[in-house]
């Protein structure tokens, strides 16, 4: 797969179909990071393996911005997973980047393991998503890599039997459940600059006038930050739980997205980026839409 | 230098614990040491190579309000005009605390912050919680995965900075009080002498050292630094998780008002130069608009201007950056490839 995935990369920077290529490459002390070949000599630095954990879509909006004014924005090769293809559907759902300018090397997943994608950590047990995941399959490429094993034995998610766990407390619990996880967390932000949904070019967290929320690094503050974001993913963020890899201390952020995304599929049976034309529930507005609750 | 027991060392704890703040590490969550405050010593985790977050906010706390004024309006007894009463309000920081198992690198932490903040204009509230704070430190036993402490010529059992110093050794901990604070705490132990020379372990030497000034000076326009910021995602985990990074934000907020009433907290905040928003000034203009200038900002701000400003490395070689950030960027890997660069610099000068 490794072979091919190069070769892939390969062809298209030689002729030119694309400037850039992100990819996954091998880091220090054994880590698995992105990769960004700008040339046909440096693609035996991409590799694939189970700790490709990372959502490359991340990367889309910020590289396709050119070097120099006036030049073209330039145009990618991505390295795409089947929940990756999804966050690429958002994107081009909300028109952040042209299908045109991207050349979507897709490839086969059979899973990523916890704790990929740092310096010292072992791999662990495939991710919990990994472990429900049904596709496998990008829903959107140009060359796929990689085939689909025809037998595959898929488990309950154990995040969905802890959203029950929450949905059966009452208010006051879930809050105090939330506010314990929202206590640690340190505003550092990491949670929403890996997020390929919170492209806003100024967060309702830093805007500075009006001032929503105050730099202060408490509960109140953090539960506003939390909560803002949740809504704002509601429907659109995919469960690629890059937030909640990422988040240093821990924070469930991935339980608080899969209960959007729970909400959001039983209310509007609509699952974010399987496809870039479905109008979004919560992002769209029809004219003869009855607004009486 | 005497000896202490497991079992001596918790009493102890346990009396500290009646008049003082005392916070150690503990388990937040599975996974998650982190410095707290503890009511009891059966809470306190042993088994740590180090810490996730550092103790400097037991210092520079995440947010604190460093200043309240309250104003009221009233009127004076023979008097027409009502005026502004004014009170201002400091933060309460004279309840003494004890920091137990801090480890020798946040301690050098701790010396390179002094060098900054307690030198004139002093930080009251940094320099207040120093004096108030007595460091308990414990020598590591073993080097984390991402410690490079010894390449930085620092030292995983330096008492440089403690208080008191305790070395573990078999059945207990060998314990030296360094200073005045550190006798004070430990007078009343009855503890019987430590035999034997001062416990040392060998560490792994250091691997590579720091480039020279001069060398960061000449790679400043370097393209490194564009390709090394291509993946980094301008979030805040290595500023928040380092024990050197003190850059904050203060903002004042009305937090109360009613009729003749007025309550407004001056807040200090965590910031870092990893935010895009950090330098952005008044009419909106960011002198360092690009992740690449951020991110060369943080090296450079940790082993070329921090030295010059104040003669100490902004680095300790905790490592903890290395181990949070979620995309690689190592700090090892980046002062080596600088170094590498700089004899590559030397070799082509020399050429001429």
């Amino acid at each position: 797969m490794i072979e091919q995935i190069r070769a892939t990369a390969r062809e298209i920077l030689q002729n030119k179909t694309v400037d850039l290529v992100i990819g996954y490459e091998v880091g220090t002390r054994g880590a698995t990071r992105p990769a960004f070949i700008c040339s046909a000599d440096e693609v035996d630095r991409l590799i694939w393996n189970d700790a490709c954990t990372h959502n490359l879509t991340n990367y889309v909006r910020g590289k396709r911005v050119p070097p120099k004014r006036d030049a073209p924005p330039a145009r990618l090769g991505l390295v795409l997973k089947a929940c990756d293809a999804r966050a690429l559907n958002v994107l081009l759902r909300e028109n952040q980047v042209p299908r045109g300018d991207l050349y979507l090397i897709g490839v086969v997943c059979e899973g990523m393991r916890q704790d990929a994608g740092f310096a010292t950590r072992t791999l662990g047990d495939l991710q919990p998503r990994c472990q429900t995941c049904t596709e496998r399959v990008p829903v959107v490429y140009d060359s796929l890599i990689g085939e689909r094993k025809t037998s595959e034995v898929f488990e309950t998610s154990e995040v969905w039997q802890e959203l029950d766990r929450l949905g059966v407390m009452t208010p006051g619990e879930r809050q105090a459940f939330w506010d314990a996880e929202f206590a640690r967390c340190l505003r550092c932000y990491a949670c929403r600059q890996v997020c390929p949904a919170c492209y806003c070019v100024e967060c309702t967290a830093e805007q500075l006038d009006p001032e929503w929320v105050g730099i202060g690094i408490c509960t109140p503050e953090k539960r506003f930050f939390h909560t803002m974001r949740a809504y704002h993913l509601a429907g659109r963020c995919v469960g690629c739980d890059e937030c909640a890899r990422v988040c240093p201390i821990g924070v469930r952020l991935d339980l608080l997205n899969a209960w959007f995304r729970r909400e959001v599929q039983q209310t509007f049976d609509y699952q974010a980026g399987i496809d870039a034309t479905t109008l979004v529930p919560l992002a769209t507005f029809k004219p003869n839409e009855n607004l009486e609750l | 230098m005497n000896f202490i027991t497991h079992v001596q060392l918790q009493d102890w704890l346990a009396r500290m614990m009646k008049d003082r703040t005392v916070i150690a590490p503990t388990r937040a969550i599975e996974d998650l040491v982190r410095y707290q405050p503890v009511n009891s010593p059966d809470a306190i985790a042993f088994d740590f190579t180090r810490t996730a977050i550092s103790p400097k906010e037991f210092f520079l706390p995440a947010s604190e309000a460093i200043l309240t004024i309250e104003r009221v309006r009233q009127i004076a007894a023979g008097s027409n005009n009502p005026e502004w009463n004014v009170k201002l309000g400091e933060p309460e920081l004279d309840r003494s605390q004890v920091l137990f198992a801090i480890r020798p690198c946040d301690t050098h932490a701790l010396l390179a912050l002094d060098a900054l903040l307690l030198q004139e204009p002093v930080d009251a509230y940094y320099a207040r919680r120093r004096k108030q704070t007595t460091l308990i430190g414990l020598a590591c036993e073993h080097p984390g995965a991402t410690c490079f402490c010894t390449s930085l010529s620092f030292a995983p059992d330096d008492s440089n900075g403690m208080d008191v110093m305790l070395y573990p050794v078999e059945g207990g901990y060998a314990l030296e009080a360094q200073t005045e604070k550190g006798q004070v705490l430990t007078d009343n132990l009855a503890l019987a002498p430590y035999r034997g020379e001062r416990p040392q372990k060998t560490w792994l030497p250091a691997e590579f050292s720091v480039p020279p000034r001069v060398v960061w000076t000449q790679l400043f326009n370097d393209p490194h630094w564009g390709r090394l910021a291509d993946r980094c995602l301008s979030c805040k985990i290595c500023a928040y998780v380092c024990p050197t990074c003190r850059c904050f934000d203060v903002r004042d907020y009305i937090v109360a008002q009613g009729l003749g009433y007025q309550k407004i907290e001056r807040l200090r905040c965590w910031d870092s130069c990893m935010a895009e928003g950090y330098q952005r000034i008044a009419g909106g203009h960011n002198p360092r608009p690009t992740k690449a200038q951020r991110l060369r900002n943080r090296f450079y701000c940790k082993f070329d201007y921090y030295p010059a400003d104040f003669g100490a490395l902004a680095c300790v070689g905790c490592g903890r950056c290395i181990e949070y950030c979620p995309v690689n960027v190592d700090i090892t890997e980046v002062l080596q490839s600088v170094a590498i660069k700089g004899e590559t610099l030397a070799t082509n000068s020399t050429r001429l």
